[in-house]
């Protein structure tokens, strides 16, 4: 009798223990609530919950139509927005690294940078920017190139500030027995540096990019919103509201989420080829 | 002598100094610099002494008010506003973490868009949302509450599933309720997670409420910040704005660390520890 009452369970408990039912949830119900969203936005059933009109908050499949019509300004402001990103993130990562390395070989004098670097992290772009557009202002004649040189500093510094933080804690905190075994070994400071700390601040990069790139992508675009030089995904946004076109707008939002989203993705699947050693 | 100086070396508030007056020196040299060989150097790089001043200068710039009176008003408008956001979207994100907690179907359900959200460049939507709210006070409540969600909801839910397998064991041991499992276990171990988001967000949220304000003339930060740059007032005013907001968002990132100290002991009795040994 006890075992029978065991083997009959209700229907919600037998759901919860089914592995592959659970799986099978995990992608199905994100799923069915894009959906629904989408129905709801489509059936204008969201333009009477926020009180506006298929005017401000056009329908997605329209959004989906001007974003096939531009489609070749759109690739256009993107490259723009993309190239910004990329270069000053690439920059800034570069430069963020080189000093949480001097910050880890000379730590007495490298602890207080670090903590003015983590302090200018959270300097808003705003701020930053138009500073940044003062700066570069004799830097060419062309509005194009020097505008495009703001905005990578701005990104640069930004990504900067996050990777060297990331970056000296994985230089640092090295496992106690592996700096034990480097001291047994009596190695050189410089070996040491190469063998020990470089590999172990590897997965701590990843954390770093893991902010550091959609953070990348924001700063672009805000840094273009104070840019002489009209261009970029961000600044395309702004353009097309004072216009009150407001779908093309919202396809250049719709753009700036794909970019977003695509570089996390190429960002994960550069981390599963790297780190694979690891694991 | 000598081993007084180097005993203050050592210490991280005095390579922070260090750090402070390289960069007022590498300031001051540009600013010197740019007097030299520019026609209106306060637009590029004017001598800190000379912000100092207009800061305390009771000489009217607009509308009868001073430099600081300007700042000052204007930056109450901003900030209250960010700050109202920036409680919104920290009561909501701690709100959806504890509901992703207690039901599973609901973690499956938005966890992904949790994920999706943060790689939107969501102060790209700023203008969008400001033609939609129509009221620009609104419009920076609800970007600087969305700002300041997601991070707040992302790292305390890791806050929660960081709790090891043992806590829960214990509390099945003692036949304790779901609801004392959560005000002893859970919430308490979710605590320095949460304050992590907090950190993230308190910047950001400062961050949009200047830029919304830089959509349009209302007051504000942002608004000043680009009537100035427009020439409209004393260019001063703008580099008090750039110098006050990189100030506060440093501050409100400061401010979370310190509110974490308050509210959790834990935290502070180590340290004390750590420091009587060291000397």
């Amino acid at each position: 009798m006890a075992q029978k009452r065991k083997r009959k369970k209700r229907l919600y408990q037998r759901i919860r223990e089914n592995k592959r039912l659970q799986s099978a949830e995990t992608v199905v119900l994100p799923v069915m609530l894009g959906i629904a969203i989408f129905l709801l936005w489509q059936g204008g059933i969201v333009h009477q919950w926020f009180h506006t009109d298929v005017f401000t908050l056009p329908l997605p499949t329209k959004i989906g139509s001007i974003m096939g019509d531009n489609i070749d300004k759109i690739l256009e402001n993107t490259f723009s927005t993309v190239s910004v990103a990329f270069i000053g993130l690439a920059l800034g990562c570069i430069l963020g690294y080189l000093f949480a390395v001097l910050a880890a070989v000379f730590p007495r004098i490298g602890s207080g940078g670090l903590g003015i670097i983590g302090a200018f992290a959270s300097i808003p772009v705003v701020a930053l920017a138009p500073v940044m557009n003062n700066w570069t202002r004799d830097l060419s004649k062309e509005a194009s190139i020097r505008s495009m040189a703001s905005k990578i500093i701005v990104v640069m510094l930004i990504s900067a500030a996050n990777m060297s933080l990331n970056a000296y804690r994985g230089l640092t905190e090295v496992k106690p027995f592996s700096e034990d075994l480097m001291a047994i070994y009596t190695t050189k400071k410089r070996v040491v540096l190469w063998k020990l700390r470089i590999p172990n601040s590897l997965p701590y990069v990843f954390i770093a990019l893991k902010v550091a790139v959609p953070s990348s992508i924001m700063t672009a675009i805000v840094s273009e919103y104070f840019a002489e030089y009209i261009t970029g995904v961000g600044r395309q946004i702004r353009e097309n509201i004072v216009l009150a076109q407001y779908a093309t707008a919202w396809a250049y939002i719709a753009t700036a989420c794909i970019i977003g989203v695509a570089a996390y993705v190429l960002l994960m699947v550069i981390q599963g080829l790297t780190l694979r050693r690891y694991h | 002598m000598k081993q007084r100086i180097m005993a203050l070396s050592r210490k991280k508030w005095f390579s922070m100094a260090v750090w402070i007056f390289a960069l007022v020196c590498v300031w001051e040299i540009g600013a010197s610099v740019v007097a030299g060989t520019k026609r209106s150097p306060e637009n590029i790089l004017p001598h800190l002494y000379q912000i100092a001043v207009a800061a305390f200068s009771p000489e009217p710039v607009s509308a009868g008010m001073s430099a600081a009176a300007v700042v000052l008003t204007s930056a109450g408008a901003t900030l209250l506003r960010a700050l109202l956001g920036f409680a919104c979207g920290t009561v909501l994100g701690f709100a959806l973490a504890l509901l992703m907690q207690l039901s599973g179907i609901v973690e499956k359900l938005v966890f992904p868009y949790l994920m999706l959200i943060q790689l939107i460049p969501v102060l790209g939507l700023a203008p969008i949302i400001l033609s939609i709210t129509g009221d620009i006070n609104q419009s920076r409540i609800v970007i600087a509450a969305v700002l300041s969600f997601y991070p707040v909801a992302a790292n305390t839910l890791a806050g929660f599933q960081s709790v090891e397998k043992e806590k829960y064991d214990l509390m099945y041991t003692y036949a304790a309720r779901k609801s004392v499992i959560y005000k002893k276990i859970l919430i308490p171990s979710a605590i320095p997670y949460f304050f992590t988001g907090l950190k993230i967000a308190a910047p950001m949220a400062v961050t949009a409420s200047i830029l919304v304000d830089t959509l349009q003339g209302d007051g504000g930060l942002g608004c000043m910040l680009s009537q100035s740059l427009k020439h409209a007032m004393s260019i001063y005013v703008f580099w008090l704005i750039v110098f006050f907001s990189a100030f506060i968002g440093i501050f409100s990132g400061y401010l979370m660390g310190r509110l974490e100290l308050l509210v959790s002991p834990e935290k502070r009795k180590p340290r004390k520890a750590q420091k009587r040994k060291g000397n």
